[in-house]
């Protein structure tokens, strides 16, 4: 993405709008929808690394936040750790399955994969529901807040700051030559191995981050709204990650970052709805990806590039 | 003195069928051989082992004294082995440079700076320089053919193996890409041509190796090859038969 | 173990086994012709439950009426589906084929789940069965809704193999499915043929959506669960493999009703009954992906 394209700008206007929001003396309520945005955005921007960059398709993202987010509560709880180690925890856990599952999954492609991945991230689901001496089951688990007395700005920046902090990594490493081999064998894994590249490790890299980043979202989540329930877990929570990424434009980090805030933002406007909502992100999401499928903001970059000319 | 590609008495079985019969053969350092024999005769099969995409069945193949067979081409290229494919496997979401920099950066000890200047020089070479910035789906045929040799040229590998790199390629392409084999060679890499173009096979190489069944019927000249008896008959000798 | 109980096993096992096979039928077909795995597959067995409650019960027409009106509104729904969204894949209009048909047919089933809870609501409907009451067979009692159920979806699985087997249309799709080049070349209309083919996988899982209705409630949910199921059939039977997806079907049919009687379960075996089929299809997917009957191609 060249830092001239338009979406470079609207994001960092939109990273500057939202440094300044709670400055704007809004209710606290738009904060808190905000800070969701952030964690869609946090699910969103990862998911993409994998799926956009490598070329693998999961549909684990969801289940992976949960797993994150009941680790880090439950190492918490039965360690006695304060919530930051256990968030921590939580997100080295979730890289750990991506590094399991990825490496299973080598040989896997496409709909294959993707239909493993949904049955991990079923299973994961069933097992918190069915763990519930553990786990609470579908009445939810509480969790403390993530230190005593926070305020809801304060939970809004940590997430931002979280967030920023993530993309940063994820920028670094993309623009790096690991992101060249990512998109190498995306385009072809034969070719890219033929030249050395070291295609087991970055695909199993790849599927690590994506899921630690995951993980690492759902324990904050989990801390800010203070009770999660398996259904975070579920296709339909996937769904919405899906959609974010893939209208905001699946292929680039930012993009889909900037998907996950203004859905998320779109979701709270359209609240009466209810699950008419995910009929409509369902029908844009298609949309998009029959007619612009690099995304809002890839087809708005590709057009300005187009009339640079 | 050692060769420098030894491969000894190489078999490969496909379930009952025999495609490779124990080969023995060997390539000097700097060498520019061709690869021929009727389809079938195993030469695909040669290259795959070699390449690492197929393990033998049993034998060897050595590069420099280490044993290469049976490892994977991530592996293979590390060591020097590198492959073109008959279908061309360019990246075709990315620019031309990125395309012949992912080689030289994902041997370590590479920097940035280095492998893109290294880059422009081969697109120098290869007269691709104005299509830097271009993704590799907007070349045509030929030029996607040229972005190959490109990126294994990058590589700078010991042993190349070329497979029917003149796929429908343009006359004047064809004698470009000749010249650029020539050079290539000449700087010291070995070059192993797999093609049915007898034009290329005779007009480059200085050995011409012939299979045909699974086994060598001819090692030799080009000119020896080209009236061996031998030879025909294994290209012809069905027609006659018939 | 009584011999009563055991045939009620049995007859069970097989009526779970048709259904299952009516779904896996048409995930096979769909995959075979179009080389797509449809991710909003269960969503049309679910629409057909929902096509099929309309009719019968808002717009009270016969509970086989139900059926077939169920079959053919998922019919035109799926050539909607294929001619809109699918066939651009082969017309060369969509970039990476691969990764555009994984994902738009699972955003295509987060739409229709959440269209049926938004007009229908989260509530369970129960339309009318074909056929209430009991049998008697001496000492075996069986249920007639399933038994009609099952009837019914054994007559339109073996209509289907017959046309698939003995008609042109048949031929036709089979050629396609074993090469699309080659049945063009032939002069098979290969776009009415994947739309047909698309159309009909569609409406055998809406088929099996109104059968099931009257018997286990129809909620928008309902095709979650069960297309995990069929995938584990088609990818056990083999992806694209028509005798493999009934084979697989039948024999889980019978493995469902059998295993949770052999196995003393607690609560919480019946909590992770929907996991056991998810564990088979990982394991499949990772040891054999091509599964018993299948070919084995680049799964890409």
């Amino acid at each position: 993405m060249k830092l001239t394209a338009p979406s470079s700008f609207i994001a960092v206007a939109f990273v500057a709008l939202c440094l300044m929001l709670p400055f704007f003396g809004l209710p606290e309520y738009w904060l808190y929808v905000v800070s969701i945005g952030f964690y869609y955005a946090l699910l969103a921007s990862s998911w993409s690394l994998l799926v956009g960059y490598v070329g693998r398709i999961s549909f684990a993202q969801a289940a992976m936040s949960g797993f994150g987010a009941y680790v880090a509560l439950l190492t918490s709880a039965y360690l006695d750790l304060s919530p930051l180690p256990g968030i921590v925890i939580g997100a080295l856990a979730a890289g750990a399955v991506g590094i399991v599952v990825g490496a299973l999954t080598l040989r896997l492609h496409g709909a294959y994969l993707g239909l493993t991945t949904i049955a991990l991230a079923e299973i994961l689901r069933i097992t918190a529901t069915a763990e519930h001496q553990l786990t609470r089951g579908t009445r939810g688990y509480a969790a403390p807040p993530l230190w005593e007395g926070i305020s809801q700005t304060e939970y809004y920046y940590v997430f931002l700051a979280v967030l920023l902090v993530s993309l940063g990594l994820m920028l670094w490493l993309l623009h790096s030559r690991i992101g060249l081999f990512f998109q190498a064998i995306r385009e072809d894994e034969d070719g890219a191995a033929s030249l050395g590249v070291r295609v087991t490790l970055w695909k199993v890299l790849a599927f690590a981050l994506s899921t630690a980043f995951a993980g690492l979202a759902g324990g904050l989540y989990a801390h800010f709204i203070q009770l999660i329930a398996p259904s975070m877990m579920s296709m339909q929570e996937m769904g919405y990650v899906l959609s974010m990424a893939v209208i905001g434009g699946f292929a680039n980090v930012i993009h889909a970052a900037l998907g996950g805030v203004l859905l998320q933002l779109l979701l709270e406007w359209l609240r009466e709805l209810g699950e008419w909502r995910l009929v409509f992100f369902g029908a844009v999401a298609i949309l998009v990806l029959r007619f612009a499928p690099n995304g809002i903001f890839g087809t708005l970059d590709n057009w300005a590039s187009r009339r640079a000319r | 003195m050692a060769s420098q590609l030894e491969i000894t008495k190489l078999t490969k079985n496909f379930g009952g069928l025999r495609a490779l019969k124990g080969i023995d053969l060997s390539f000097e350092k700097g060498e520019l051989v061709g690869l021929i024999g009727p389809n079938g005769s195993g030469k695909t099969t040669l290259l795959n082992i070699i390449g690492g995409y197929y393990s033998a069945t049993s034998g060897q193949v050595s590069l420099d004294g280490q044993r290469c067979d049976g490892k994977n081409p991530v592996a293979l290229s590390r060591m020097g082995i590198g492959r073109s494919f008959q279908v061309t496997k360019v990246f075709k979401r990315l620019t031309v440079l990125e395309n012949l920099m992912v080689g030289a950066l994902a041997h370590a000890g590479t920097s940035r700076r280095a492998a893109e200047a290294h880059a422009r020089e081969v697109l120098e070479r290869l007269k691709l320089s104005r299509l830097a910035n271009e993704p590799a789906t907007n070349l045509s045929g030929g030029q996607a053919k040229l972005l190959e040799f490109g990126r294994i040229m990058m590589l700078s590998s010991k042993v190349v193996l070329l497979d029917e790199p003149f796929g429908g390629v343009h006359p004047d392409l064809k004698r470009f890409m000749y010249d650029k084999i020539r050079e290539w060679n000449a700087g010291g890499t070995t070059i192993i041509l797999v093609s049915h173009d007898m034009g290329s096979i005779f007009g480059l190489c200085r050995r011409v190796v012939t299979l045909s069944y699974g086994e060598i019927i001819a090692d030799g000249s080009p000119e020896a090859v080209r009236n061996d008896p031998a030879v025909l008959e294994a290209y012809l000798g069905d027609r006659h038969a018939a | 173990m009584t011999f009563a109980a055991i045939i009620e096993l049995a007859v069970n096992g097989l009526i779970t086994g048709i259904l299952y096979a009516l779904v896996a039928l048409g995930i096979a077909l769909i995959f075979g012709v179009l080389k797509i795995v449809n991710f909003a597959h269960g969503e049309f067995y679910m629409l057909g439950g929902y096509a099929g409650y309309v009719a019968v019960t808002l717009l009270g027409l016969h509970p086989a009426a139900g059926v077939v009106v169920g079959m053919a509104a998922v019919f035109l729904v799926g050539a909607a589906v294929e001619k809109t969204l699918i066939k651009p894949i082969h017309l060369g209009k969509v970039e990476r084929a691969d990764e555009y048909a994984i994902m738009i047919t699972f955003a295509l089933s987060v739409l229709l789940l959440n269209l049926m809870l938004s007009i229908f609501g989260p509530w369970p409907q129960r339309p009318q069965a074909i056929f209430s009451g009991v049998f008697e067979f001496g000492p075996v009692l069986l249920p007639g809704d399933r038994l009609a159920a099952a009837l019914v979806g054994a007559i339109i699985i073996l209509v289907f193999m017959a046309v698939l087997r003995w008609s042109w249309i048949g031929m036709a799709v089979r050629a396609v499915s074993q090469d699309r080049g080659a049945a063009q070349a032939f002069g098979i209309n290969i776009d009415r043929v994947s739309t047909f083919a698309f159309a009909i996988g569609a409406a055998l899982a809406g088929g099996a959506g109104a059968l099931i209705g009257p018997v286990f409630n129809v909620v928008p949910q309902m095709g979650l669960v069960l297309v995990i199921k069929a995938y584990v059939i088609v990818v056990l039977g083999g992806m694209g493999s028509i005798p493999g997806a009934v084979l697989g079907a039948l024999i889980l049919g019978q493995v469902e009703s059998f295993v949770p009687i052999l196995i003393s379960d607690p609560a919480r075996g019946m909590a992770y009954r929907d996991a056991y089929g998810l564990v088979v299809l990982v394991l499949v997917l990772l040891v054999r992906p091509q599964g018993l009957f299948g070919r084995k191609e680049r799964r890409a």
